[in-house]
């Protein structure tokens, strides 16, 4: 009887906390809506700001987003795609091979801001590309390269092993086999990673605040060199004002557009892994 | 026989045109990875030379004098084993709870809102924080500033919540079946098996699951930075002062010291000093994973 009113106790408070970390999560989101929705007026996706971003919309900075983030992603891509079809089609299981997957590892949990201060040393200064759009987008293509890369890992490791053997059995060349097979059969998981690298780049902000962005002056950039607006600088600048009640309103109207798009993306990710979880289970 | 050509018996190393194209990129990706430790280390080195040891024990960062780590480093410290003890028991809770005893359909749901929630970017946290954090802190305990290394560490806890939560509940849920079904034919009730059985077993992924966090959780720039007053003191053991953590510092100075100078080399030394202390938390964490999964 004892035990049993002990496990009843235990159990109410562990669902209890349950509770309210879904309590918790609730409040993030809904006064996330309920501050950010109030601000999004037609334009505000298309007006320029103004007034210091006291006012108006946030077109520009989403650009400067958009652009960082598209930029980076047609980077990286290529590099993560061969050097994960090296390791898996061309490398032989041992050190290296082992090596460069503890590189990946290692990579994606360094520190964003480290990001930011090393690729402003690689790219701004011994690339001479200065305080830019280009800098930033090369830094976050460094930065997402890991989660592309263990995308694509995934899905070519799903492929069943008797695929590669009916394409051998068929006398393919091994480039032709990445090509007919290896590289069809993995698109979802591309796509994928493809979509949570753009989600992880939109999100970030330590490592592009000080390397490539503007929080004024600029609004498209006219060359290689311009620096861009973006939403999360924004953000960050308008939340350091947090005295002034119309710049807080701004920055929330802001987040809930960033926050709207990081989850599209990752939800849009997830269709697609569903996608390839089924191909492998044919 | 022309099989053997095309792909390369043991023995021969041909490699297609294509083939070194994916070799090609892999060395960029090489070059990426292991320039960002190298960089670190080469650009400190003349802040450790001539600082020495004192860049790591000295208190007192002041540009074009000394440049002293210490409050940066306990403010590290401090703020990531404040988010670790408010974060721990809550996590465990929920993650017992969603593995032990939510049905299948729910959990699915549970834990596909805890993997949205991981993405949440670190400014909306910020944000959060500067609003509502830094206000409740201030009022609920009286205090003249509420941008405080507590205030800090909470925002922290509620950020790596989800991640938390959802990597122990891996390893809780991972634990085979069999085990239950023993425990319980032992007459042994729920709440029994899920502490005295799966618990133990899931034990090692619960401690990856916590030190990737906290790995997250230690690296955090811009949350951190709008919340903790940078202040650089070392704190002593009052949590409820301003302080400064690493990440915070970098993303205050990096701006003003970009690329040159002794300023510069000084950030490049506190960013090599995170990278270690972060970069020893996830090797313990994905060995502990790698325990738990064997």
């Amino acid at each position: 009887m004892n035990e049993i009113t002990t496990e009843k106790i235990v159990l109410a408070f562990i669902g209890g906390v349950t509770f309210l970390i879904a309590a918790l999560l609730f409040f993030i989101l809904s006064t996330l809506f309920l501050k950010g929705v109030p601000v999004l007026h037609a334009g505000f996706l298309f007006e320029e700001s103004g007034d210091f971003g006291r006012a108006g919309g946030i077109f520009y900075q989403s650009m400067g987003t958009l652009i960082l983030m598209g930029v980076a992603v047609l980077l990286s891509l290529p590099v993560a795609l061969g050097s994960v079809l090296f390791q898996t089609e061309y490398l032989e299981t041992g050190k290296f091979k082992t090596f460069l997957t503890q590189l990946t590892y290692i990579l994606n949990a360094t520190p964003t801001i480290l990001f930011g201060l090393v690729g402003y040393l690689l790219f701004g200064v011994y690339l001479d590309t200065g305080v830019s759009w280009v800098t930033g987008s090369l830094i976050l293509a460094v930065m997402i390269l890991p989660t592309l890369q263990v995308s694509i890992r995934e899905a070519v490791e799903a492929l069943p092993e008797k695929y590669r053997e009916a394409g051998m059995a068929l006398g393919l060349s091994r480039p032709t086999q990445i090509y007919r097979i290896i590289l069809p059969q993995s698109f979802y998981g591309m796509v994928t990673g493809v979509l949570l690298g753009l989600a992880r780049a939109a999100g970030e902000t330590a490592a592009i605040m000080f390397t490539a962005t503007t929080f004024s002056g600029i609004r498209l950039p006219q060359s290689f060199s311009d620096p861009v607006p973006t939403l999360q600088t924004h953000i960050l600048v308008l939340a350091q004002e947090a005295a002034n009640p119309e710049s807080i309103a701004q920055a929330w109207g802001a987040g809930l557009v960033l926050l709207g798009l990081v989850f599209l993306l990752t939800l849009m990710a997830w269709i697609f892994r569903t996608r390839v979880v089924m191909e492998s289970e044919l | 026989m022309r099989a053997d050509l095309i792909y390369g018996s043991t023995g021969t190393r041909y490699l297609e045109p294509v083939g070194w194209v994916f070799a090609i990129m892999t060395f960029i990706f090489l070059v990426c990875a292991m320039g960002l430790g190298i960089f670190l280390v080469v650009e400190s080195v003349p802040v450790l030379r001539s600082e020495g040891l004192g860049f790591w024990l000295g208190e007192n960062w002041w540009v074009g004098e000394s440049f002293g780590a210490l409050p940066m480093i306990c403010g590290s410290l401090i703020v990531t084993g404040l988010a670790i003890i408010l974060v721990l028991p809550v996590a465990l809770s929920g993650a017992l709870f969603t593995s032990e005893y939510l049905p299948p359909s729910f959990r699915r749901k549970v834990k596909g809102v805890m993997e949205l929630l991981a993405g949440v970017p670190g400014i909306i946290y910020g944000l959060l924080g500067v609003s509502f954090l830094t206000v409740g802190v201030k009022d609920a305990l009286n205090l003249l500033d509420g941008n405080t290394l507590f205030t800090a560490g909470l925002l922290l806890a509620i950020m790596v919540l989800p991640t938390v939560l959802t990597l122990s509940e891996d390893a809780l849920h991972s634990v085979s079946s069999e085990f239950r079904e023993v425990a319980e034919s032992l007459g042994l009730t729920k709440l029994q098996t899920a502490l005295r059985v799966v618990l133990p077993q899931a034990l090692p992924g619960i401690v990856g699951a916590v030190l990737l966090g906290i790995g997250r959780a230690m690296g955090e720039t811009i949350a951190v930075m709008l919340v903790i007053g940078s202040l650089d003191r070392v704190p002593g053991f009052n949590i409820f002062v301003s302080g400064q953590t690493i990440p915070s510092k970098l993303g205050r100075e990096a701006a003003e010291a970009l690329g040159s100078g002794l300023h510069w080399n000084a950030l490049m030394g506190l960013g090599l000093t995170l990278f270690i202390m972060v970069a020893i938390l996830t090797f313990s964490g994905t060995f502990f994973i790698k325990r738990s999964s064997q």
